[in-house]
């Protein structure tokens, strides 16, 4: 897995030096028969891969997805190494180059997110490993002379009568044979890997410090680079005395950039200190008046005057709302958050001879490779992206803001250059979550069924501002024209014609009633905003359940009751739902405990959770919280159990102290002592029941953070009987 | 010139005395396992021992190290030769990122030389210095707590006086 300091291209050099090994991609374009058996010759490149066998019987696997604490290269190397008959501990996993065909089945391009990876790829990279292994067979009974039902394989060997042959034995026969690309998968009762627990196969290079991060990579040459940015988002530079700077020891150059001003030196230390020397003027722009209050009070205003476009529309909501007994309506607010991972953002360039390098732990590789060559004219043949380990991502690492800056750094200084932000660049220059004013008015009858549910938000849209910073990097051959013009219709789009799904998803469909609507009006202040763990669900989890908890205390019934009650139509969420119910049944919380509870759908995976917390002062305790899951199958329950627990840890983090204030434009927080992160004396146990549904795989990476803060909010109302509908949650 | 100890050898630096440890050890002896998350001691990602109590080395200036013993995760235990704390993260798939878990296991190792069987309270005080960002908190604790009492190989008194 660790490739350090090793070009793919050199290493894929060595490998056919040592030579003959079987090489197997799966074309997804659809072109001919969709499948590629390469064998490799001296010096051969073949990107459309995932799967090399060398004579020596090693199994390497290029993983299509990226590592970012989510435990996408055990998952992926299980599927693959289930049906190859190889255990994932035993393969070599390398971070793949770019390609088409590693591109991710549900998206279409070469990204992770959207907890989508173990569900896009669970028949495809099994394929693979099937078709793989059918020619390896086919192979084994061509030089044995045995039939070739007469052969089983197992970890790595083929096996005739009880004798063991490596596959390595016969990657040179499998080179020259076609296959079959319907070699038949394993049934469910056969997985050897799937649904079984091992440790994760990066957990020893990331307990000895021997994991690669982007910031890790340190080639010949390299120089530093540290940049100053505009406090105010958009703002651009008007003026700097650079010679403050310049003159520090260790600086090489003081260059303008299109993001602010780039000191460079020999070290980073050296870059940094000089960096502060500098006073830059920006312009002045829009955002710049704005405070989090200016946001709050334009977002209640549109709340009020404006009806928005709609999302959703089912049924007669007017109809449902005469029918109802109660009336109930309440607002909900979430703020702007920073995803603050812990590897700030980071990238390597090098330009040399007219290609180009580059190093960073990114959410999309292809878009790095994008970027570089868009900002340096190198065409994106000539560019070599190189993925690492993500030191954390949560969605940030999917803007490329510092690949950017640090190409135009290189180009501008003609020397291989590491660009490093700050805690304080990320907190204050990133890209965050949308703050979000949410209201929900809803019909319930006496007996408990919800007659009508009709909600509206009001917020920035994550779509397109994702997309002005995907498109450049997505499109290098684009012209700046086009892009402004598209980037410029989805605003457009998103701001007048449709809604973005994204910023209103989970606010209305997991509970029963024929009547619903939703709709949207978009505020923009020119905060840049993008996805942030579970998205939109991040913000409407809390509106949704905290109404749901509302409902239930006006029709007198217990709140899990009313959720069971009014999940009939949604069969796997009710059932997550009554699992956790007879969970908390047996619970007995100490004095002063109480318990809360919350359940969410998102990313096609089912979660319930518990929170049993404690007032102490005036502050909100969380002693344990018990998460509920159906995923489908289980790839590894170990990583799922681990997703749960961290999505807790993260969505509290969110609950309890999250929030980003604005003050003329500019973020106030800039460090974790103003931008707190839960530490373990603060953190609650998390027991997590994974319910086996046996179906397809659903992704965990975000499923678990949505329930935890109105799970929380309803545990806070039991103690306290105050409502808490503002993010974070902080008691009157 | 600054001399002092890094896992066991004797170094010369020649960074101005006021460039944080951390980048000294990254940049110019290139050992990469420690890690720079905030630059203000809040977060723990940079953890180090110094004379065998953890330190935050992206606040520590270089001069504060002259003629001390400072080791990294690179010095605590290899993957052909791990720490008992390193075997017990593995066995346990603590990391996630993994970013954060060369400071969590300094902490953790320091705690332990000097007391090998700390309550959990005591663990949450000695770790609560080091942020993880993936939550990965209660595996972080209970591998801490499996090891400890254990004899550990590897001890603070060696790590001084070397």
């Amino acid at each position: 897995m660790n490739t350090t300091n090793m070009s793919r291209r050199k290493f894929l050099k060595t490998t056919s030096v040592i030579g003959g090994g079987l090489v197997v991609g799966f074309s997804m374009t659809g072109c001919a028969s969709g499948k590629l058996p390469i064998a490799l010759s001296e010096g051969a490149f073949i990107p459309n891969a995932f799967l090399q066998i060398t004579p020596e019987n090693t199994v390497r696997f290029y993983c299509p997805r990226d590592e970012m604490g989510q435990g996408v290269t055990t998952g992926l190397g299980t599927l693959i190494g289930e049906e190859l008959d190889v255990h994932p501990k035993d393969m070599e996993i390398e971070f793949s180059g770019v390609h088409s065909d590693y591109n991710n089945p549900d998206f279409g391009v070469q990204a992770t997110g959207g907890s989508s990876s173990l569900k896009a790829h669970y028949l495809h990279l099994r394929q693979v490993g099937a078709n793989t292994r059918a020619l390896l067979v086919d192979a084994a009974s061509k030089n044995l002379g045995v039939s070739v039902g007469d052969i089983a394989t197992e970890d790595g060997h083929i096996v005739v009568a009880g004798k063991r042959y490596p596959y390595g034995q016969f990657v040179g026969t499998a080179a020259t044979m076609n296959t079959s690309d319907e070699a038949p998968l394993k049934s469910n009762t056969n997985f050897r890997y799937i649904g079984k627990e091992f440790s994760r196969v990066d957990a020893t290079v990331k307990s000895t410090g021997t994991a690669e991060y982007g910031i890790d990579i340190d080639i010949p040459g390299m120089h530093h680079a540290v940049v100053k940015r505009s406090p105010v988002a958009g703002a651009k530079l008007k003026s700097v005395d650079k010679s403050k700077a310049q003159n520090m020891p260790g600086v090489t150059d003081v260059v303008e950039i299109s993001s602010g001003v780039a000191v460079v030196a020999e070290k980073y230390w050296q870059a940094k200190t000089a960096a502060e020397k500098l006073s830059p003027v920006w312009e002045e722009v829009a955002l710049a008046k704005v405070d989090t209050e200016t946001v709050r009070q334009d977002y209640i205003a549109a709340m009020k005057n404006d009806d928005g476009i709609s999302d959703t529309d089912e049924g007669d909501v007017e109809a449902g709302l005469d029918t109802a007994d109660h009336i109930i309506e309440a607002e909900y607010w979430a703020p702007y958050l920073a995803h603050a991972p812990l590897e700030p953002m980071n990238a390597v360039v090098r330009i040399e001879n007219g290609e180009a390098d580059v190093w960073s732990g990114t959410q999309g590789i292809v878009a790095a490779r994008g970027l570089v060559s868009r900002f340096s004219d190198i065409p994106v043949e000539k560019v070599r992206a190189h993925n690492t380990y993500l030191g954390g991502a949560f969605g940030r690492r999917g803007t490329l803001t510092h690949v950017i800056e640090a190409t135009e750094v290189a180009v501008a200084t003609n020397k291989p250059i590491h660009l490093l932000w700050s805690r304080e660049d990320d907190i204050r220059n990133g890209v965050y979550r949308p703050a979000s004013l949410m209201k929900i008015r809803a019909g319930l009858k006496d007996d408990g069924s919800i007659t009508a549910w009709q909600a509206k938000r009001v917020g920035g849209n994550i779509t397109p501002k994702t997309l002005e910073n995907m498109m450049p990097a997505l499109f290098p051959g684009l012209g700046d024209g086009t892009i402004d013009f598209m980037v410029g219709l989805s605003r457009n789009v998103f701001a007048g014609w449709m809604v973005d799904h994204s910023s209103v998803e989970g606010l209305f469909e997991d509970y029963d009633t024929a009547n619903k609507t939703v709709d949207h009006v978009t505020v923009e202040h020119d905060v840049p905003l993008t996805f942030w763990r579970s998205v939109g669900h991040s913000y409407t989890s809390f509106a949704k359940e905290g109404m749901v908890d509302e409902l239930a205390e006006k029709a007198g019934m217990d709140p899990v009751e009313f959720r069971v009650k009014n999940t009939q139509n949604n069969p796997r969420l009710n059932n997550v739902i009554r699992v956790a119910q007879q969970r908390m049944e047996k619970m007995r919380p100490a004095d002063g405990h109480y318990l809360g509870f919350a359940a969410h759908n998102s990313f096609s995976t089912d979660v319930a959770e518990i929170a049993e917390i404690s007032i102490e002062g005036n502050e909100i305790k969380v002693h344990k919280v018990t998460c509920v899951v159906d995923c489908g199958i289980a790839v590894n329950p170990d990583i799922v159990r681990a997703q749960m627990e961290g999505a807790v840890m993260f969505g509290l983090t969110a609950a309890l102290y999250g929030d980003l204030d604005l003050e003329k434009g500019a973020f106030k927080q800039s460090n974790f002592h103003d931008y707190p992160i839960l530490r373990m004396s603060e953190a609650p146990a998390v027991e997590v029941i994974i319910i086996d549904s046996g179906t397809e795989p659903t992704g965990v990476g975000e499923p678990g953070l949505p329930p935890i803060a109105p799970a929380v909010a309803s545990a806070v109302f039991k103690a306290t009987g105050q409502r808490l509908r503002s993010l974070p949650l902080k008691l009157a | 010139m600054i001399e002092f100890t890094l896992n066991g050898k004797t170094v010369r630096s020649d960074d101005d005395p006021s460039t944080p440890l951390l980048w000294v050890v990254r940049d110019t002896f290139k050992l990469k396992g420690s890690k720079f998350g905030c630059g203000a001691g809040l977060c723990g990602a940079c953890t180090m021992h110094i004379d065998g109590d953890a330190s935050r080395t992206c606040i520590t200036p270089l001069s504060a190290v002259a003629g001390r013993n400072v080791t990294t995760i690179e010095g605590l235990g290899t993957p052909d030769d791990m720490h008992p704390l390193q075997e017990a993260w593995v066995q346990l798939s603590v990391p996630q990122c993994g970013y954060c878990q060369s400071g969590q296991i300094m902490s953790a190792a320091s705690l332990l030389e000097k007391n090998p069987n700390p309550s959990s309270t005591e663990v949450d005080a000695a770790m609560s210095g080091n942020i993880c960002r993936c939550g990965c908190y209660v595996r972080i604790k209970d591998a801490v707590l499996q090891v400890a009492g254990q004899n550990l190989a590897y001890n603070a008194a060696e790590e001084s006086k070397a």
